[in-house]
């Protein structure tokens, strides 16, 4: 079966500063997002991960490659119109509900602030239609349209941030860590809310991440990025199962498991880069298993493919 | 086997007033910890785990105060007890913080000072609370950031907080916790604003340290999940109160509090995918108003008549082992444990 892709990036760079100061944030990242599944990026702070789902967004300048939405290129110089289409369809939950919310506006107008820059000359009954609507879908009551952000818990705030990405109704959401500023209670909340949104107008998400335990809850596929660039990508089970990337490893093995005995008895695996004898027999992207790609040089490819067998 | 207490507290009632109005924050808390143990206070966020954590080190706002019961400290060098929750005079408090319980908090961004160098900022504890010259206390400081996995610590002595990433700076803050030589640490969420893979090594250091350093350890987290590892024991915490206290096995094992269940269905490590993960109802209750009966039988779906007249007393299940709930009481009827309790008993997480 053919499977629509819906967002491609390919040899995706992004670089800071100039000359001197240059930093590669991104080296030559691709994927593939179909449409309606989840894709996750693993990778701890640094890594780039948000960078990417920035640089999807057109707010980060890309250096490099390009990225294909629904097969047209949205990085780099696009027209007015394919620039408004990518801002309504792509939208984006932010980490840390107090810092992404505007303290001084009240609800009603943070959720529809982008409904008020694409739909220009909304009625005003059917934006405050939409906005109590919006509100109802992450569980909230339309009251709170009145009130501001502080006033709500952590929890309320994180649903205010989905039903301002909703309300646009879009095709395709990046949530950049949307849960890891939460207590635990309500996390389960919040990712419960997020499927069920899934589920019900086939949104495509990228999730991204640091937490594999949340990851391997939410997500189809996952791709860990380690200093911009992929080590490791495969559907969650597999990659899980069957991780052959040390640094993959070293993030499984960091998980904390609600097993005492589990815990005690195991060894915290650390990711020493130097590890790899990459002087002579260069590291590239690899097919492993069916849809399992690893970057490794031939002699580590052969070692991982024996681990499988075995 | 009698283990020796190094902090014992009683009854303990805290409340503030906010705009005429009293806050009952923590609820007549009983609770010991034991010299050279790791005891982990896990609760929500509100649930009081921090004003009573706080409260140990005169910590807790203006508007509050110690309202009933009372905390003794066994640990001063002297071995005479200290109640602390009789200590009026800030200068009796100073004798106390960082020298007999020192604390770090979660955010090691805003607990370090930006405008000083690292290497001052141990060496200015290790002159506090340490005798010796200034060259000893180099020569400590240098030992303390070796300690706490810091390498090339000659160089890094000189270096500001900006240029350390933010498990170094909890390293940092750790190791400044440790050169005041204290007898209990309290870690107040040491690990939340941290990386997976970094907050594993903390942990680890955590648990090394208690170890070199003989420490009795208080670690304050919202995440069971991070606990199974490091905590000899687990105290559950609701609303100000502890609903349920035992050693890591009693709590991952056999948990007996609905409110324990809830958190332990809640992790997403025992998610199922495709279906909903387990989240608790409701919201935790108004502090402001008084209390009637169990505080969690709002949002406990197996709730007894009974938890919403009476609060429940501790049922002892093992000496280790104790919850706060009806469930225990003899005329209970069956309540069956999620099935989350069977898959971690038979190793059955992914």
């Amino acid at each position: 079966m053919e499977r629509e892709v819906l967002l491609e990036v390919k040899d995706l760079e992004v670089t800071f500063g100039e000359r001197k100061k240059k930093y590669q944030a991104v080296k030559m990242v691709n994927f593939k997002i179909y449409k309606g599944e989840t894709f996750g990026l693993v990778g701890e702070s640094g890594s780039g991960k948000t960078t990417i789902g920035r640089a999807v967004m057109r707010i980060i300048k890309t250096s490099g490659g390009e990225i294909l939405y629904k097969g047209q290129k949205i990085n780099g110089d696009i027209s007015g119109e394919l620039d408004r289409k990518v801002i309504q369809e792509i939208q984006m939950i932010f980490q840390d509900p107090q810092a992404s919310l505007n303290e001084r506006a009240k609800v009603d107008y943070i959720v529809s602030e982008g409904l008020l820059n694409i739909e220009k000359g909304i009625p005003e009954k059917e934006r405050k239609e939409r906005v109590n609507q919006a509100l109802l879908d992450v569980g909230l009551l339309p009251e709170f349209a009145s009130r501001f952000p502080h006033e709500f818990s952590g929890g309320q705030r994180q649903r205010i941030g989905i039903a301002r990405s909703l309300i646009m109704k879009p095709e395709f959401i990046i949530a950049d860590e949307p849960i890891s500023a939460l207590d635990v209670s309500v996390r389960a909340q919040v990712l419960n809310l997020l499927t069920r949104i899934q589920k019900e107008r086939q949104i495509t998400y990228l999730f991204i991440a640091h937490d594999l335990s949340v990851m391997r809850f939410i997500t189809d596929r996952i791709a860990v990025i380690r200093k911009g660039e992929i080590v490791e990508m495969a559907e969650t089970e597999e990659l899980i199962t069957h991780a052959f990337h040390p640094y993959t490893r070293a993030l499984l093995s960091a998980i904390p498991m609600p097993d005492p005995k589990h815990e005690k008895e195991k060894k915290l695996m650390v990711y020493d880069p130097s590890m790899h004898d990459y002087t002579t027999d260069q590291p590239f992207w690899q097919e492993i298993r069916k849809e399992h790609y690893v970057l490794a040089n031939k002699k580590e490819a052969e070692e991982y493919k024996k681990l499988y067998e075995r | 086997m009698e283990r020796e207490t190094i902090l014992e507290v009683n009854d303990l009632d805290i409340t503030f007033e906010l705009r005429g109005k009293r806050l009952h924050a923590i609820r007549g808390i009983s609770l010991e910890l034991y010299k050279g143990e790791i005891l982990a206070i896990v609760g929500e966020s509100g649930s009081g785990k921090s004003v009573f954590t706080k409260s140990f080190m005169g910590l807790l706002d203006k508007n509050g105060s110690v309202s009933g019961g009372r905390a003794v400290y066994y640990g001063s060098d002297n071995k005479i007890p200290v109640e602390l929750t009789g200590i009026k005079k800030e200068k009796d408090w100073l004798r106390l913080r960082g020298h007999e319980i020192a604390m770090i908090m979660q955010d090691p961004m805003t607990s370090l000072n930006p405008l000083k160098t690292i290497g001052a900022q141990i060496m200015e504890a290790v002159l506090l609370h340490q005798k010796g010259s200034r060259a000893e206390a180099k020569k400590r400081t240098l030992q303390y950031l070796t300690d706490v996995g810091i390498q090339d610590p000659e160089k890094r002595f000189s270096q500001y907080p900006h240029e350390f990433s933010g498990g170094m700076r909890q390293r940092v803050v750790i190791a400044i916790a440790i050169a005041c030589n204290p007898q209990i640490l309290i870690c107040d969420e040491p690990t939340t604003a941290l990386d997976v893979t970094i907050q594993a090594q903390i942990l680890e250091l955590i648990k090394e340290l208690r170890l070199k350093y003989k420490l009795s350890v208080i670690l304050i987290t919202h995440d069971l999940g991070v606990v199974a590892n490091t905590a000899d024991r687990v105290a559950v915490m609701y609303a100000g109160d502890i609903v349920e206290i035992g050693t890591s096995e009693d709590i991952f094992y056999d948990a007996r509090h609905p409110y324990t269940w809830a958190l332990l269905s809640s992790l997403p490590q025992v998610g199922i995918k495709g279906e909903n993960l387990f989240s608790i109802a409701g919201t935790p209750p108004n502090l402001y108003a008084e209390i009637k009966g169990d505080a969690f039988a709002p949002r406990n779906p197996q709730a007894l008549k009974i938890d919403f007249v009476k609060n429940p007393p501790y049922f002892s299940i093992s000496p280790t082992h104790k919850a706060k709930t009806w469930l225990l009481d003899e005329r209970a009827p069956k309540a069956d444990p999620p099935p989350v309790l069977k898959i971690i008993r038979e190793g059955g997480l992914f």
